[in-house]
Formats: structure tokens, sequence, C-alpha cells
């Protein structure tokens, strides 16, 4: 990276909750704030799973009015509220408009509702009853252009899939725009819903926790029990500007972006994780070296591991590939807390790095002697460091993100 | 691709009634389909793929092997592509099956290609690549910005070889959904003409391989165009509705100007969005007069979507191939489809039959989108001196 760029934003609607004070209480008390998924369009199959984490219950009004919010889609709702958040943290409030603001934003499966929606009334009532709104509000970039016209961000606009990997690559792309002098600020992020139909698909595919599993409907981020994850919805949006900015507004800056690096895995089958953890050590390795680091120069280790078995396997055999048989650093698991999607384990992450407070991995209760690794149980994380944060995805996509405490 | 040129230039369009699902009950019913596979194409695992990831590993392959390069790729290769359906057209049929009948267990192979990063990710584990793999779903826009994401991993030394490309399927919920906004014409799409009525959808595949010149060069490689810049930018204006005024367009082909440190004067070709909607090409005359002014008028214009319809988030790939196709034979396209031109200012646009263009150098290819997404790419006939 050119200029060094830094986070001096979070805006949060994860983990059940609405702002990154409410997400830090969260993750210290290391409970996953899970409730019943709404199984009465008989999607489930009867022994599925039951449980997310979901937005429904929170009041989003302070950071995105009632009349605006009905004329969005879901995801567009949560990444302008979480982008709102980000703004108002980063005390930039109605200063963020024109060309030098660019937005990037992340999504797996975008909107499943709107979509869903759309197809029910081409199925069941014809084409010609489709709302128009239902489609514009369904498209991938719904929730990135809405967030652009709320702060009338005129630069680059930006939404990448790519499973679960796409949030990072949605910071390294905003970060390398601001850093590139491309972009004065960015606002990056990523958003999920987790409606009904997409809960159940994701259950289908045997990527959810299993009801029956010891302990029951957990997620177990390296637990030797561990039987998938938890699913999740909300948005995480960071204010990305060039650190000489930031200092020179006196603005509060809660960790600088030191690097990004992405792999793929071609060994991964279209839905499942792949096994190539040498290669994708080896390009962890790359990228810290990009950085001019070590894995040494790493204090900490915020994991995207979300309980699944392969993912948990790969993520562990790729860090230990990585350190190259020295001692890792502590591992934060926060999906065991947030849940898998949504953006909460980087607005974790993100708190890790700033105030080096980490919850425990909710869910762990016995190490696999497979993984070797161990997470962390909880408290204070040390002095200021380096916080590496690692999301490998189902389909073989893999982006790590290096931050670095100010 | 020789097919593909060939249709450029014969001035008839791939637009017309399709079958890749039943259309009866649609508001229209044209389309640019992508042909059956023909009897000779190759065996394996082309048959369990999704259309959109067969069209990607399609164009994919026949990119990466006329480049002459080896697979599998490396770790210093990435795949960036754009797609804003993925495997949308299996997953209607699943969804489809379990409407009828909730607690039934479609074949779960349907929804295997899901996501919009299907064809990005089929490419990269078919052809061994390990470097990033990203894919852009802004609408309209994402084959441009896919190339632009290319050009960035390659200018920062990220990759040394990329390949950018765009895949995307007819389907349900785009001829759907396009149609429930009134924007999609009963007959082949007229882009730019007076008596247009909206856009054709298509379908298809589209790819390119980036790589440095040095790196070019040091293989022996044959370069078709050299790749001076992308600019991109946001209306933030409304989630379908162009900027009227073309502000932001503009501002996206000035940034890719800028990028490519070139002046607009020394454009000779420009590519254009041309989608065939009264409002997306008006705001595409305004943002090209804003850019051009007056001579606007001496640069000769074409419309790739006349020829194969839109292929959304691979249309600024395929538009791009189009016009390096262009460039290499410097001929302009012609633009199928008839009638008088809207805009004085378009007198440039082929209408019948290529028109050749002997000093044509470099050209500019333009996507807008839904939610004000605009993308601009700046291409340059290869010069080996």
């Amino acid at each position: 990276m050119g200029a060094r760029v830094v986070i001096t934003g979070l805006g949060v609607v994860a983990g059940a909750a609405a702002g990154s004070h409410r997400l830090a209480d969260v993750l210290r008390g290391s409970t996953m704030p899970a409730s019943e998924v709404d199984r009465s369009a008989g999607y489930h199959l009867p022994e599925s799973a039951r449980l997310a984490v979901l937005t429904a219950d929170l009041d989003l009004s302070p950071w995105i009015p009632p009349g605006a919010g009905r004329r969005m889609s879901p995801p567009s709702r949560l990444g302008v509220a979480a982008a709102r958040m980000a703004v108002d943290d980063a005390g930039l409030t109605g200063a963020v408009d024109g060309p030098r603001t660019t937005v990037v934003m992340a999504s797996a499966f975008s909107a499943v509702d709107f979509t869903e929606r759309l197809l029910r009334a081409v199925f069941l009532e014809g084409p010609e009853t489709v709302s128009p709104f239902m489609f514009t509000e369904s498209v991938a970039n719904a929730a990135a252009a809405q967030i652009a016209i709320a702060n009338q961000a005129r630069g680059p606009n930006l939404t990448i899939v790519q499973k679960e990997a796409g949030i990072l690559t949605a910071i390294g792309r905003g970060a390398a725009e601001v850093a590139a002098d491309r972009a004065d600020y960015a606002l990056a992020g990523g958003v999920e819903e987790m409606p009904p139909l997409l809960h159940a698909l994701l259950d289908r595919f045997g990527a959810l926790a299993r009801p029956g599993s010891p302990g029951g409907e957990v997620a177990r981020p390296f637990d030797r029990f561990r039987s998938g994850s938890v699913a999740s919805e909300g948005a995480v949006v960071l204010l990305l500007e060039d650190e000489q900015r930031a200092r020179s507004r006196g603005a509060v800056i809660r960790a600088r972006v030191r690097g990004f690096g992405s792999a793929f895995d071609p060994s991964a089958s279209r839905v499942g994780w792949g096994s190539d953890h040498v290669a994708l050590g080896q390009a962890l390795g790359r990228m810290l070296a990009r950085a001019g680091l070590a894995p040494r120069d790493v204090g900490r280790i915020v994991s995207g591991a979300s309980g699944s078995l392969a993912g948990d396997r790969l993520e562990a055999r790729t860090l230990r590939q990585a350190w190259d048989g020295s001692r890792l650093p502590p591992i934060v698991a926060p999906k065991g807390v947030t849940g898998e999607y949504g953006g909460g384990f980087l607005g974790a992450a993100v708190l890790a790095a700033s105030n080096g407070e980490a919850g425990p991995a909710g869910g762990f209760c016995e190490p696999d002697p497979e993984l070797g690794v161990r997470p962390h149980e909880g408290g204070p994380l040390g002095p200021a460091t380096r916080t590496l944060v690692t999301s490998l995805a189902s389909g073989g996509a893999a982006s790590w993100l290096l931050l670095e405490s100010v | 691709m020789t097919r593909f040129r060939d249709a450029l230039r014969s001035g008839s369009t791939a637009i017309g009634p399709f079958d890749r699902f039943d259309n009866a009950a649609e508001r229209t019913h044209v389309a640019g389909q992508v042909p059956p596979q023909p009897r000779n194409f190759p065996e394996g695992p082309w048959n369990r793929l999704s259309n959109s990831d067969r069209f990607a590993l399609f164009s994919a392959q026949e990119a990466v092997e006329q480049a002459g390069i080896s697979t599998p790729l490396d770790d210093r290769a990435g795949v960036f592509f754009g797609s804003s359906t993925g495997g949308l057209f299996e997953t209607e049929l699943y969804f489809e099956a379990l409407l009828r009948c909730p607690a039934s267990r479609p074949p779960r192979a349907l929804l295997a290609s899901h996501s919009l990063s299907s064809p990005a990710e089929t490419v990269a584990r078919r052809l061994g690549a390990r470097g990033p793999v990203e894919t852009v779903s802004s609408a309209c826009a994402s084959g441009g910005l896919a190339i632009e994401q290319a050009l960035r991993a390659l200018r920062t030394g990220e990759v040394d070889l990329a390949i950018a490309g765009g895949a995307d399927c007819l389907c349900r919920t785009t001829y759907s959904g396009f149609n429930s906004l009134r924007a999609v014409d009963e007959r082949p799409c007229r882009p730019f003409r007076v008596d247009r009525a909206g856009m054709s959808l298509g379908e298809g595949g589209a790819a390119l391989v980036l790589e440095s010149v040095e790196h070019a060069r040091s293989r022996k490689a044959v370069a078709l165009a050299e790749i001076l810049g992308a600019g991109s930018s946001c209306d933030a204006n409304h989630m379908t509705a162009p900027h009227a005024e073309g502000v932001w367009a503009a501002s996206a082909i000035e940034r890719a100007l800028e990028d490519s440190g070139i002046d607009p004067d020394e454009v000779d070709l420009v590519n254009a969005h041309g989608t065939g909607t009264l409002l997306n090409d008006d705001a595409e005359h305004a943002a090209l007069l804003r850019v051009f002014g007056e001579r606007t008028r001496c640069i000769p214009l074409e419309v790739t979507k006349a020829v194969v319809g839109h292929l959304l988030g691979a249309a600024g790939v395929i538009e791009a191939v189009a016009t390096v196709l262009s460039l290499l034979s410097k001929e302009v396209h012609s633009a199928p489809g008839g009638g008088e031109i809207r805009y004085a200012e378009f007198a440039g646009l082929a209408l019948e039959g290529t028109r050749r263009m002997p000093d044509m150098r470099t050209a500019v290819s333009a996507s807008f989108g839904f939610g004000g997404a605009n993308a601009a790419v700046v291409l340059r006939r290869w010069e080996e001196s």
C-alpha cells in the first residue's frame, strides 16, 4: 500500500446489536444472541437448524428514517444504517459527499428475500405482477448504491461477491483506493440478510450447526464437537482515510490498515472448502512479507473460523503452515458469538485491534486435537500490536487483512 | 472469437425469439440467447456447470489458449470477473420445485453455482489460478469494473497475469424484472434511434488475458491491444434512473482518460453502453457531449448490445472485446436495427455494415449500471514500436 490508511469510523449492525459499543458488550458476554428462525414457509426440513442471529428487533431509526427504510431491501437498510454509524463515528457527518468518497461493499448472497418474493410472483401469479421495486432492490449492489445515495458519495462504487472472503477484500480494495489517492474516504464493509429461505438452503447444504449435536445447535469454532456455523445477518462498515488527513482533523484512529492479501485454492469444490493449506499458508506468508513483516510480528489473530468442520480445519492448518511450527499468537474466534455472515467478526476484529479487548470463543468447550488450535479464552489481549484477520471461503477464495494498533 | 467478430461485421443481430425458459406470459419475447452447444462441444465437466459458469469457462479458456499460456496457472495469476446473475437460472429451477412443494428435496446440484462468484471460481478452479479471485457485482457496470480491478492488481504487482472477464445468463429474475420496469423493447433493441423502445437482454461470457508489457514481451506473446487506463464513479442519484445530465457517467470516462494520461482529443472510437432505453441513451448522449464536446460528431460510435443484447454483468467485458476487435481490424462495427438516429451528434454510428477507420488508434468502452455505477476503459491498438 502507498499512503498509510486508517480506520476512523466503525458502523455495526451485527451480533443482534446496533452500534459498536453494543457489539462489544455482546462479545464480552460470549453468548450468541441467536433466536428462532421463522419456519412457517415450510422450506426447512424437519431435522433442520432452527437458530440464527437476526436483526428484526433492532431499532435502526436513529440512523435511517423509517420512511426511507421502507423503500429499501433489508440489506440496503442494514448497509445504510451501518454506513451512517461509521460516518458519525468518524466525526464526518454530512462531510463525505462528492467524487472523492468511494464505496466498496461485499455480500455473499445479496438480497435473497426480495429475489424470493419476485420469483414467487413470477411462478405463482405471472410475470406481469412483478414489482419493479422488488427487482431494483434485489440486485447485488443495491446496498452499495443506497449507501452512495444516502451519503452522496460519487466516487467508484463497487460490490464484491466472494462468499465469506468478500468482506475483507472489500476493506482491502477500499483501502487501496485511499492509499493510491484516488479517494479521500472509503466506506467499506459487508452486509447480509438471513431470511428463512436462505437459512433453510444453508441448512440443506449442511453448513449450519446441527440441533442434535453435543450441546445443541451452537457454533463452536475450533471445537472438537463443532458441527457447523450459526447463520447471522447484519452489516459492518468502516470509514477509511489517509492517516495524515485523519490526524490533521483530530480524528480518533481505531486502527491502521497495514496489509491485505488474497488467494485461491483450486482444490475446493463449488460449495466446499479446499484442502491445500500449504499453498494458502504460503500465500498468507507472502501477504505478510509484502507488508514488510513476518508471522512473528503478528500479535493476535481474529479468525474467520465459524464452527465449520472443514472450514475450521483448513483455517487451523493454514495458520500452522504460515507459522511453520512456531507458537501461534492468541487466536480470537468471534463467530462463536456473532455467527457467520453479516460482518460481525470484522467489527470484533476492529475492536480487538483498537482496544485490545476480545471475548472468549462462544461455544468452545474442548480443543480438537486434529487442529492444534485453542482460541483465546477472553480478557485483555495485551499491549498494542498487529492483528491478522482471516477469512477462508467455501468455493476456494481466501483473504487476509492486517490491522495495526495506533 | 472468430464467430463473434463475424457477427459484429455482419450487420445482423443475435436478438430474436428465444426458448431458454417459457416466456409466453412475459410482456416481450426476444433476447440474445447463446445457441445450444454444438455436437462437437467437449464432453466432461461442461455439462455439470451452470450456464453462466459454462460461458465463463469457455471464454476464459479460449482467451488463455489464444494468449499461448499453459495451464495450470499459478499464484501470480488472478481472476477478476463481473457477474450479476451467477447461477440464477439454475437456482430458479430449484426454487420453482421448492415452491410447488416446500418440503421436497430438489437436486442440490442446481444450487451449487448459485453464487455470483461461481463463474470466477469456476475459471480459477479449472485453470488453476491461485492468486486473487474477485467477483464484481455492480449491475451493468460489473464487467468494466472487473477490468479496472484487474488493471489495478497488475499495476501494483499483486499479479503478473489477470483474467478479466464476465459471464451472465438469461433468467426469469432479470427478464421479468426489466420487463416490470417497462425497460425491454418488444423488438430487438435499437440504441440511439428515434424509435428506440428499450433494451434487449442477452447472455454469454467474455474474457481478456491481461499482463504487463514487460511480462508479455518476456514470453514473446503477441499483444492484441493495450489497456491504457480505467476509471469509475457513481451517480448517487437513483437506483435505476441515470443522472439526466450525465455528469457522473462523464466523470467515469474522464477519470479513465486521466488514468490513461491522454486527452479526449486522442479518442478515435467510443464503444457506447447504448442500451436503447429512453433515459439511458439520453444520459449517455449528455455524458459524451460533456467529455468530447463538439468533437462528439466526429467520433465513430459502436453499440455492441444491438448485436448480442445486454449481457448485464458481462456487458463491459464483451464490449471491451468488441473494441479490441475493432482496433485490430481498424473497423467500426455496424449497429443493426435500422431507423433514424435520435441525436445529431451521433452521426458517427455505423448503421449498415462496417466502416474502415485506417487511423483508428484509441478507443473508450463505457458501462453504466443500476445504482448509478459507472465504469470506463481506455484501449489502444498495440504497436510494437
